[in-house]
Order: structure tokens, then C-alpha cells, then sequence
């Protein structure tokens, strides 16, 4: 079983270097110029949609930004998907709870890594015992349960809505099922894993092991199949679109609410003076190309033909 | 009917891409409720098939004859297409919009809820090609295919398209079926903006190819640059309106003003769309007015440039744009002013205030602001005498998208109404989640051949149901209304729809700006300053 084990570590290793890849990718993009869309939820008067320009000589008085009101709007995306619940609620009812699944397969995760640390300290994890072991016990169980459930169900019913919907097939490609159907692969052999492992104690020797580096425990055919397919699905969403979680930051922290002025001797001005000297390789008529930024729109700007 | 047009088929089908017929389109409400009170509408002429692209919905946004008509031109056609497609994804060439359109290319799910959001989708019956995603899904596409490793490939399993010369005509058409209002972007769970990638492929037909609409580019920026202003009035022929102005005024209000220009020191530099000026004179007065009557000091600029406040670059085209946003500033730091005030123009208070921000050198960088807050301020502070029964006729107000969801002005504009309108309502929806008068992004001055009977049956179709549901209480004739439009080309576009469906005639509906209503409330100007006749 080392195979195996080298497989999650690598897997896992991977998901995490192209997930950084990604935010270091983006982070060090060059400043785009301010694009923002209104509600901005850190604005003083973000219920109407307000900004700071509704203040006559707004440069003159201090900004106030709530950063309340955009971890409230964040709360509300990131759990509730509002969006989709407020302009696509049919779609809602089947990926808000697919999406639930996924949260809750997380908070499975994370109670799999508690217990297997707690089991490592010396506590084990059952349903009876102290305090704390039946608590995690169960809650693994439920939660993991419900998970599975969650995403299997609605899983299907994301594929069945893709293909029924004529919209959403016409812009679907072979991939966009592919995606769900791996997931759902990944769940349904999770769920022929669990035959063998009810109360996930075999997840958390799985975990324990991986934590401190010993040989994997004997397992199943199922588990086998269903760690090693999950191992591949963390590789392959680290690949596509479905880190749009990371992509979601950036449209929204970084473009579509920021409203940051550009004030005297702040860093956007530094990185806005630095791109000014980029090239512009433009080849139309109106642009002199290879010269920068600066000189093209200080320079050589079109003349009047009768001057 | 509605086609079963697939993405693909913008390289592959012959003809005409869509139809657009009366029944597909969104109903209004009485007295258009019937098909029989819409004008028909018109086939293009078979001259224009023969030198414009007709081949996505018969209406010609480009008035440039760039069809190619060799197998050579086609290869050079898509070789450019491609060549300012890499330019689009370079760091330097496009540090300005890089981030957010790589984000939109990678990122979207295509769950559609975008859809429902766009006016133009839905107002002409939800035709393929102005669905918010297809110009995003055609581009996505292009770039795996054509630019990326093992594209071929990829193309089999993540969605297929052929890069030819009619997929880069259409393209090109349909980046001006979509206002880049960005209703869509406000929907989106994960942030994707597809009226952004609209502009950028604006750009890359202007920046790279010199493809745009003449209105926008030949006529717009470039004389702009040139002469001094997009309408093509010069220095002197804006210091004659000027004077004709003042008399104008006089002869109005019995008002003597001296309205001052190039005036070195003021306080503020009042920029206006020339086109006020032109074709709304009594926009401009009515800042005079205000202006004069709460004491401000404030000056316009005479000089080439500095009296149009537009910039059509922020429309189609980052280079001009950012020659024009720095003329601007220029002139303000010539004329020594603290702050630079923006009249009603939706798309000039975006582009100066906000896009600029991120363009300018320090010492460019004097304030800007819109002028609605400083109208509130002096009707709140009661600097002018106004009594609200002048202005007794019902009054609705449009969001212009670039002053409210692309700038968060929401609230004065609405104070003051309430405050000197006693008949004012609100359309549905509105504020930051309006819907655009149907002119945004350069239609409203659009008016080649075509393209002025597209954008009245389609882009402003939504505005005018929203103008008709608001008065639906007084929909006769003979109860004067008025539509609040502080915007140039919401203003024009509104025109427009008004005089298409004769609705002053058959529903006594007029428009005009926000200062107008102002002035018309002032106690000491006898005459009605808004003319509804």
C-alpha cells in the first residue's frame, strides 16, 4: 500500500503548490485599472449602493469602510450562494445543496484530522468515553454521512439539470460533466468505502498514518478505489475551474469592490508610475507602437491635420 | 422564433446569423401592447450586404467596409485577429485590464444566471448571440484552441470553435450588441464580468486591427484629439455658444449672467458632453444658473478638449482613452482649479473620476467629482429659492449606469427630486440595479445606417417599458410627464425611443436632465425653464 500512500502525498502536495501557483499568479498581476460594481459592500452606504463619491469633496473627509459589511456579503455568498438563490433559484435548489456537501465533507476532513490527532495524544475516539470523544464520534458521523448524501443526490441532479436545461447544455462541454461525474464517483465509491468503515475509524487510522508517516492500515477493495480516486480528484480540481473559490476572491476583493483612490504616496501610485512604463505593442493606425505607456498617451497624441 | 443557434455556428453557418422579427420581442405595455402601434421593421439593403458585416443579425454596428473578400485577406484577417489576441493576454500590453479578463476567461461556470439580467437578451427574445456568455464563450474558445497548448485537443473536450473569418466578423458585430451596462456581473456567484470582455474585444479590434465603429473612433476620439471635441466644435465656435448662451438666458429668465470661462484660480472647472451645448443648450445655462445664483467660483475651459468632457475611449479603446482623461487634467492644472466638476454625463464622470484613477501621473492627479452632490448640497443648504408646486406633473428618474452602478451616486440625484418634484416616482427596478437606457457604450451616437432601429427596438426597449410602467397612472396624452435623464447619452437615447414609438404625441411623455428641474422650480424665474409642448 506505499503506492497509495505516496499517491495522496502527492496528490495532495500538487493541489497545494497549484493552488498557490494560482493566487501567486493572480496577486502578481499587474494593477488593473479600478472596475468596480456597485453595491460595494465595505461602503459606509453600501445598502443603497452608495460609494464615497455621493460626498461633495469626498477627497477632503476620511474614507469609512466597514469591513463588517464585506464579511457580511461574503458570509452570505460563500454559504448561502445568494446569488443563485436571488437570480437562478431553480438552479439553487440543486447546487446550494451540492454545494453544502462539499462544505460539509470539509468539516468532515477536519474532524478526521482532530480525531486522528486526539487518537494520537492518547485519546480515542468513540461513542462512549470522555466528553470530547463521543462528540467528534458522532459528529463525524453524521456529518460525513449527510455529506455523501448531499453531494451524491444533488450531484446527479446538477448532470441531469445541465443536460435537461437547453441553456445549459448548448455551453456544456464533455469536461463540465466530467467534473461532476468524477465527484460523484468519488462519493459513490466513499459510500461503498463506508459499508466497510461505519463509523470511520479506519478514516481516521487512514489520517493518523498520514499524519506521522506509518504504512497505511490493510483496507478494502472499495476504500482502496475510493482513496485513490479522491487522491486523483484533488489533482484534477487543482487543474481546472473548479478553484473558482480562489478565483472568487480576486473578481470580487480585487476588482469588483475595489474602490481604493489612488492618494499621493501610496503604493497604487507606485505600481501605477512603474506601469506606465510598460510597451504598448498595439499595432493600430492611431498608436505608435514599442514606445511606453506614458509617451503614448502624452506624446503622441493625433494631431489636427491642419496644424 | 426562436433559432437553435449553437456557438460554433458563428464560423459555420451562411447568411445571417439570427432574424430579428416584431413577435420574438419582449412585450411593452398599453398603448403598445399591440404589434400593430411598433414601426416594422426593415431588411438591410442588399449594397450594405455587399461591403458591411450583415452576417450576424442583418444590422451594421461597424460602418467600416472591412469584409475581406480574398482567401488572402480571410488568412490576413484571422493572422491580426490572432496577433492582437496575444496582445489582449500580454502583461505589458494590457497591464490596464489583464486580471479581470483572465479571471472571466477561467472562471465561468456557465450556469446562465447571468441571463436573465441582460436587457438586451431579454428584450429581443432572448436571440443566441446577445446572450451575456456567447461573445465570452467564442472567446474562450478561440484562446484554448488557437493559443494554448494542445488546444486541438482540448477543443474536443471543452467545447470546439473555428477561427475564420466570419467567426471574427460576427465577433466583432456582436461586441456592440451588449451596452457593457454590467447588469450581468452583478449576478454572477463567482464575480465573472462578461460586459468586460465585451470591451476588451472592442479593443482588440481597435487597438490592433483600427476596426470601430466611425461614430466612436473616426468621428468620436479621433476628432476629439484633433479638433477639440467629438461634435466637431472648435475653440471659437464654443466661445459663440458661449455668448448665444448668455442671451439665451437673459431672454429666458431676465437673468444677466457672465458665465466664465478660462477663468485661472476658480474653484472649480465645470466640464459638460459638447454635445449639451448643441443639442440641449438649456443644460449648460442651467448649471450657469444654479451655479451663478450659489455663489460658487467656477469657470468652463475654452481650450480644445476642455470643453467635452467625453471620452469615448472608455468605451472601446484604452490608448485614447487615456490621451483624452490626460488632456483633460491638463487643462485643469493650466487653469490652476482645485477641482474638476463633471456635468451630466454619464460615461465622462466614469471615465475621469474613476477608470482615470489608475492612469494618471501625480501631478495630474487633481480631484474630480460628479456634480450631483454639490447639487444636493445647495438645494439642502437652500441656497436658491425653489417652490416644488412649478414642478407639479408627474417625474420619473433613469439611472445612468455609469454615474449609479458603475460610481455608487445613488442618493442625491433622489433627494433632490423629492425635494422640488412632488410628483416623483421611481421606475422598477432601479439605483445600482437600473437597466440601461439602451444608448450605453457609444449607441446612443451610433447612428449609421441600421443601427439606430436595433437599438430602439432592442437595446432601449427595456427603458421604454420601464418610462410607460411608471406613468401608467397618467399614460393620456394630455398629462404632461417628464422623464429625468442627467445624462448626455441616456438623454439622446431616450430621445430617440420617445420620437421612434411617438410616445409624446400618444402618451404626453418628455425628457430632459436634472438641472432643468431645478431651474424650473425657481421662484424668481417666471417663465417655465422646461418647455412641454
Amino acid at each position: 500500500m506505499i503506492w497509495l500512500q505516496a499517491l495522496i502525498y502527492f496528490c495532495f502536495a500538487i493541489f497545494v503548490i497549484v493552488l498557490l501557483g494560482k493566487v501567486v499568479k493572480y496577486a502578481t498581476m499587474p494593477l488593473n485599472l479600478r472596475w468596480e460594481l456597485y453595491p460595494v459592500p465595505h461602503e459606509k452606504k453600501a445598502e443603497h449602493g452608495g460609494s464615497y463619491y455621493e460626498e461633495p469633496e469626498w477627497w477632503k473627509k476620511p474614507r469609512e469602510i466597514t469591513l463588517l459589511g464585506e464579511i457580511k456579503e461574503m458570509l452570505k455568498e460563500m454559504l448561502f450562494i445568494e446569488r443563485v438563490f436571488k437570480h437562478k433559484r431553480s438552479l439553487w435548489w440543486l447546487t446550494y445543496p451540492f454545494h453544502l456537501g462539499i462544505y460539509l465533507i470539509l468539516v468532515w476532513f477536519a474532524l478526521i484530522f482532530i480525531g486522528a490527532i486526539l487518537e494520537l495524544i492518547g485519546i480515542p475516539i468513540s461513542a462512549s468515553g470522555s466528553m470530547i470523544s463521543p462528540v467528534i464520534y458522532y459528529l463525524t458521523l453524521v456529518v460525513g454521512v449527510v455529506a455523501m448524501i448531499l453531494m451524491f443526490v444533488f450531484g446527479i441532479g446538477l448532470i441531469v439539470r445541465r443536460f435537461s436545461d437547453p441553456d445549459m447544455r448548448k455551453y456544456s462541454s464533455f469536461l463540465d460533466y466530467f467534473n461532476l461525474i468524477f465527484i460523484i464517483a468519488v462519493v459513490g465509491t466513499g459510500f461503498a468505502a463506508w459499508q466497510s468503515d461505519p463509523d470511520f475509524s479506519l478514516a481516521r487510522e487512514f489520517m493518523k498514518d498520514l499524519i506521522v508517516l506509518s504504512p497505511l492500515p490493510s483496507a478494502s477493495g472499495a476504500t482502496i478505489l475510493h482513496v485513490t480516486l479522491l487522491s486523483l480528484l484533488f489533482l484534477y480540481i487543482a487543474c481546472t475551474k473548479m478553484t473558482h473559490f480562489i478565483g472568487k476572491y480576486f473578481t470580487y476583493h480585487k476588482i469588483l469592490w475595489d474602490d481604493e483612490p489612488n492618494l499621493r504616496g501610496s503604493e497604487i501610485e507606485k505600481k501605477v508610475l512603474n506601469q506606465l512604463n510598460y510597451r504598448v505593442a498595439w499595432r493600430g493606425n492611431h498608436i505608435k507602437p514599442e514606445v511606453t505607456w506614458a509617451e503614448e498617451a502624452t506624446k503622441y497624441v493625433p494631431k489636427s491635420q491642419e496644424e | 422564433m426562436r433559432e437553435d443557434i449553437r456557438i460554433e455556428d458563428i464560423g459555420k453557418k451562411e447568411g445571417q446569423l439570427i432574424k430579428i422579427t416584431l413577435e420574438d420581442l419582449m412585450p411593452l405595455p398599453p398603448p403598445y401592447d399591440k404589434p400593430e402601434t411598433h414601426p416594422q421593421l426593415t431588411e438591410p439593403k442588399p449594397e450594405w450586404t455587399e461591403r458591411y458585416v450583415t452576417e450576424l443579425d442583418g444590422y451594421i454596428a461597424i460602418d467600416l467596409p472591412w469584409k475581406p473578400k480574398t482567401k488572402e485577406e480571410e488568412e490576413q484577417l484571422v493572422q491580426r485577429f490572432l496577433d492582437g489576441l496575444r496582445k489582449l493576454l500580454d502583461k505589458e500590453s494590457n497591464w490596464t485590464f489583464l486580471k479581470p479578463l483572465i479571471l472571466t476567461l477561467e472562471y465561468c461556470a456557465k450556469c446562465q444566471t447571468c441571463n436573465d439580467a441582460c436587457p438586451i437578451y431579454i428584450s429581443s427574445g432572448r436571440k443566441e448571440p446577445y446572450r451575456p456568455t456567447f461573445r465570452s464563450e467564442v472567446l474562450r474558445r478561440i484562446i484554448r484552441k488557437y493559443l494554448t497548448p494542445g488546444g486541438k485537443i482540448k477543443a474536443k473536450f471543452s467545447g470546439d470553435i473555428d477561427l475564420n473569418a466570419k467567426t471574427i466578423i460576427r465577433l466583432a458585430e456582436a461586441a456592440y450588441r451588449c451596452t457593457i451596462c454590467r447588469r450581468c456581473a452583478q449576478t454572477c456567484p463567482i464575480g465573472v464580468d462578461n460586459g468586460l470582455i465585451t470591451r476588451e474585444i472592442r479593443k482588440l479590434f481597435s487597438q490592433e486591427m483600427e476596426i470601430a465603429p466611425q461614430p466612436l473612433h473616426k468621428l468620436g476620439t479621433m476628432q476629439h484629439l484633433q479638433k477639440g471635441s467629438s461634435t466637431g466644435l472648435t475653440p471659437d465656435g464654443f466661445k459663440d455658444l458661449v455668448e448665444f448662451m448668455e442671451e439665451d438666458i437673459e431672454e429666458k429668465t431676465g437673468k444677466k449672467i457672465k458665465i466664465p470661462v478660462d477663468e485661472k484660480g476658480a474653484d472649480i472647472l465645470l466640464i459638460h458632453n459638447a454635445g449639451e451645448y448643441l443639442s440641449w443648450p438649456e443644460n449648460p445655462a442651467a448649471f450657469a444658473i444654479i451655479f451663478e445664483e450659489a455663489g460658487l467660483s467656477w469657470t468652463l475651459s475654452s481650450e480644445a478638449i476642455g470643453y467635452d468632457a467625453v471620452n469615448y475611449g472608455v468605451w472601446y479603446d484604452d490608448v485614447q482613452f487615456a490621451r483624452i482623461v490626460i488632456k483633460h487634467q491638463e487643462i485643469a492644472r493650466k487653469l490652476d482649479v482645485n477641482r474638476v466638476v463633471v456635468g451630466e454625463c454619464g460615461h465622462a464622470h466614469k471615465a475621469i473620476t474613476v477608470i482615470a484613477d489608475r492612469v494618471l501621473p501625480p501631478e495630474l492627479q487633481i480631484p474630480r467629482e460628479s456634480y450631483l452632490p454639490l447639487l444636493w448640497d445647495i438645494v439642502r443648504k437652500k441656497k436658491l429659492n425653489l417652490d416644488p408646486e412649478k414642478n407639479n406633473f408627474p417625474v420619473t428618474l433613469h439611472d445612468p449606469c455609469n454615474v449609479v452602478r458603475l460610481m455608487g451616486i445613488v442618493e442625491p440625484q433622489r433627494k433632490i427630486l423629492e425635494e422640488i418634484c412632488p410628483q416623483f416616482r421611481e421606475m422598477s427596478p432601479n439605483g445600482v440595479y437600473n437597466y440601461c437606457c439602451g444608448g450605453g457604450s457609444g449607441f446612443a451616437i451610433m447612428t449609421s445606417m441600421n443601427f439606430p432601429e436595433w437599438r430602439n427596438t432592442i437595446t432601449s426597449r427595456m427603458k421604454f417599458k420601464q418610462i410607460l410602467e411608471a406613468f401608467q397612472d397618467h399614460i393620456e396624452p394630455d398629462v404632461k410627464k417628464y422623464v429625468c435623464a442627467p445624462c448626455s447619452n441616456c438623454k439622446g437615447a431616450i430621445r430617440e425611443i420617445l420620437s421612434y414609438y411617438r410616445a409624446t404625441e400618444k402618451c404626453g411623455i418628455y425628457y430632459g436632465g436634472l438641472v432643468e428641474l431645478i431651474v424650473n422650480a425657481m421662484v424668481d424665474v417666471e417663465e417655465p425653464f422646461i418647455e412641454m409642448y
